[in-house]
């Protein structure tokens, strides 16, 4: 019956349908879905004594407290910056913005190591650009919070932008002309009309950022360093508990990771659907309004 | 006092938007910047707003200097083709915005909005939002919401540019009704010539950055300075050496004046209460003559006919420029 009514809807022939839903659903299965189930059901194995026993060993919860503040003031970064670069790219012309735009897609483009890599060259203290100067007053980046937190800014960089940006495109400056007009000046406008209208892409980008940041592991691990366990955030420790055969905690804190990660995808889900697209039925409706008066 | 524009020039890489133009436009009147697309009417508009800044020349307002002032400092209403509506906000906060940015106390604020409302029609609809408004509607929203600061002077860009064409004959009207009330020094754009001769007080025509002509709309109907002035403030039709408007050529069957140009009847077409009769003369000129059902009857043309065109008595004539171009 399924199949009638929607060979009715759908123009495809109801047999390649069918076909190409099992592959899309095999293909997510084998992929995603078995491998993050495996990890929930080793987690829980031998029941929920050995999670409780992982989260009690004090490597554990410091790795945990460690990524998320770092992941939380790399997301306070990029919103800040994330915000105020879009707001560049967009409202402003000048000399090299389509190097600039190309710039912000970079981290997206190049291996997290390579950024942990190339922070390392700049602020290490023994022969970095700046290291040597700021170790001289007391400042240690690299092998230290500030250069984690650093790598998973520079990781997570183009989140908030890539999901500002279109939003304020389609906004337009009308708006905000508007309020100039009405004798709004620019922090005003900014507050009062701007960000209102850009709100939801900024959570959103915010909560994707977070995710990111969350599990980074490869740009953290090299300016991580191993100073004895200070500054191994949650997937380095993974990582560390499962070479040293210690799996039930590699799967304790792996589950712990996915799930954070499933929160910020649900979070993102209720989100989407219900102001994203009323938004878009707004713009639309202000097409058509153009037409019918 | 009123809003004098001198030598302004404005460029967009090499396009020449407003070339040295100087105007001065009279206080407590609508006026009406008409010309077409592209002419550089709406960028005049925006320099006397602040959104945009003139390369060279001043803007004075209301004897205050305010060539260099930012847009928010010059008290002027802007009403935008989009409506440009606070889209977060409801009908009666998008009002209230002036108001609330210079901090008027609450109470004159609500009563100052319900006035507005109340004068733009929209008083039942101040907790909606503006994507539940019609087109019309936001447009008058956008103007309660310009009026609200009480404006020096209200500009208004193409404002019912986006609206159809019913909804902007209403608009129209009641735009005149709601001046004659509120007397506010008023400057609207518009490329429609019926709009513009229909609502203004006052008319300037610009085109290619430059004004073409000022003056009341009889003025500019009965006397254009060139043609093109008057090609533009409706249809014309050239007629030997003179550009003419076509309801103004005398048709006759028989070789009557002196000066008549004779020709054929090519193509006779019926709109409505309209008769259009296109004339071949005899030179090769293409000639549109426009009459009533009537009268086109009771001269009896048909497709074929020998006719004798002259311009009417007392008709609007300008000389036809060598390579102008039609509207």
């Amino acid at each position: 019956m399924a199949s009638t009514s929607s060979s009715m809807v759908g123009s495809g022939s109801p047999v390649l349908k069918w076909v190409l839903r099992l592959a899309v659903v095999g293909y997510l299965f084998f992929l995603v879905g078995w491998p993050s189930a495996l990890i929930v059901r080793r987690t829980f194995e031998g029941g929920t004594q050995a999670f409780s026993d992982a989260l009690h060993d004090p490597d554990v919860t410091h790795a945990l407290q460690l990524s998320v503040t770092v992941a939380l003031v790399a997301v306070v970064i990029n919103l800040l910056f994330g915000v105020g670069m879009s707001l560049l790219l967009v409202r402003y012309e000048f000399p090299g913005k389509r190097a600039l735009s190309a710039l912000i897609d970079l981290p997206l483009a190049v291996s997290p190591i390579v950024v942990g890599l190339a922070l390392v060259l700049v602020y290490n203290p023994r022969y970095g650009w700046f290291g040597e100067g700021l170790d001289a007053h007391g400042i240690q980046i690299i092998f230290a919070k500030p250069g984690m937190i650093m790598a998973t800014t520079f990781v997570a960089l183009p989140l908030v932008i890539r999901e500002v940006v279109p939003v304020l495109e389609d906004m337009g400056d009308d708006q905000e002309q508007a309020a100039n007009s009405l004798g709004a000046n620019g922090w005003q406008t900014f507050w009062r009309v701007t960000l209102p209208g850009i709100k939801w892409a900024v959570v959103y980008g915010v909560v994707l950022s977070l995710a990111r940041s969350l599990g980074e592991f490869g740009a953290v691990k090299v300016v991580a360093g191993n100073v004895s366990g200070e500054t191994t955030t949650a997937p380095v420790l993974v990582q560390q508990k499962y070479q040293n055969f210690e799996q039930q905690t590699a799967y304790a804190v792996s589950f712990m990771l996915v799930a954070a990660a499933v929160v910020c995808l649900i979070v993102v889900a209720l989100l989407r659907p219900s102001e994203h697209s009323q938004s878009r039925r707004l713009a639309k409706n202000d097409a058509a309004a153009k037409e019918i008066p | 006092m009123s809003i004098d524009v001198s030598g302004v020039t404005k460029k967009f890489g090499d396009f020449v938007a407003l070339d040295d133009v100087t105007v001065s436009l009279p206080t407590g009147q609508l006026t009406a910047l008409l010309g077409p697309s592209g002419g550089g009417k709406s960028t005049l508009l925006r320099i006397i707003a602040g959104l945009d800044s003139a390369d060279t020349g001043s803007v004075t307002i209301e004897g205050r200097e305010a060539t260099n002032l930012p847009a928010r400092k010059r008290n002027v209403g802007f009403v935008f083709q989009h409506y440009a509506v606070f889209k977060h906000m409801s009908v009666a906060k998008n009002v209230a915005f002036g108001l609330e940015i210079r901090k008027r106390p609450r109470k004159e604020i609500d009563k100052r909005v319900a006035e507005l409302l109340e004068l733009v029609h929209l008083s039942q609809f101040r907790d909606r939002m503006p994507s539940q408004l019609s087109g019309g509607q936001r447009q008058r929203m956008a103007l309660a919401r310009a009026l609200a600061v009480e404006p020096t002077v209200l500009l208004l860009d193409e404002p019912f540019g986006a609206l159809d064409a019913k909804v902007r004959k209403e608009l129209r009207d009641w735009l005149r009704r709601l001046h004659d009330e509120v007397h506010t020094t008023t400057i609207f754009v518009t490329h429609d010539q019926e709009e513009a001769l229909e609502v203004a007080d006052e008319i300037v025509v610009i085109n290619d950055g430059r004004v073409e002509q000022i003056g009341a709309p009889d003025t500019l109907y009965d006397a254009p300075a060139n043609d093109f002035v008057m090609r533009f403030l409706g249809e014309t039709t050239d007629l030997g050496d003179r550009t003419v408007r076509p309801h103004d050529i005398d048709v006759s069957l028989s070789p009557g004046d002196l000066g008549a140009v004779s020709g054929t009847v090519t193509r006779i077409l019926r709109v409505g209460f309209e008769v259009r009769v296109n004339v071949l003369t005899d030179g090769g000129q293409e000639v549109l003559v426009t009459m009533t059902k009537t009268l086109a009857r009771s001269l009896g043309i048909e497709e074929g006919a020998k006719v004798w065109l002259t311009a009417a008595k007392g008709a609007t004539t300008v000389p036809v420029m060598p390579a102008s171009v039609a509207v």
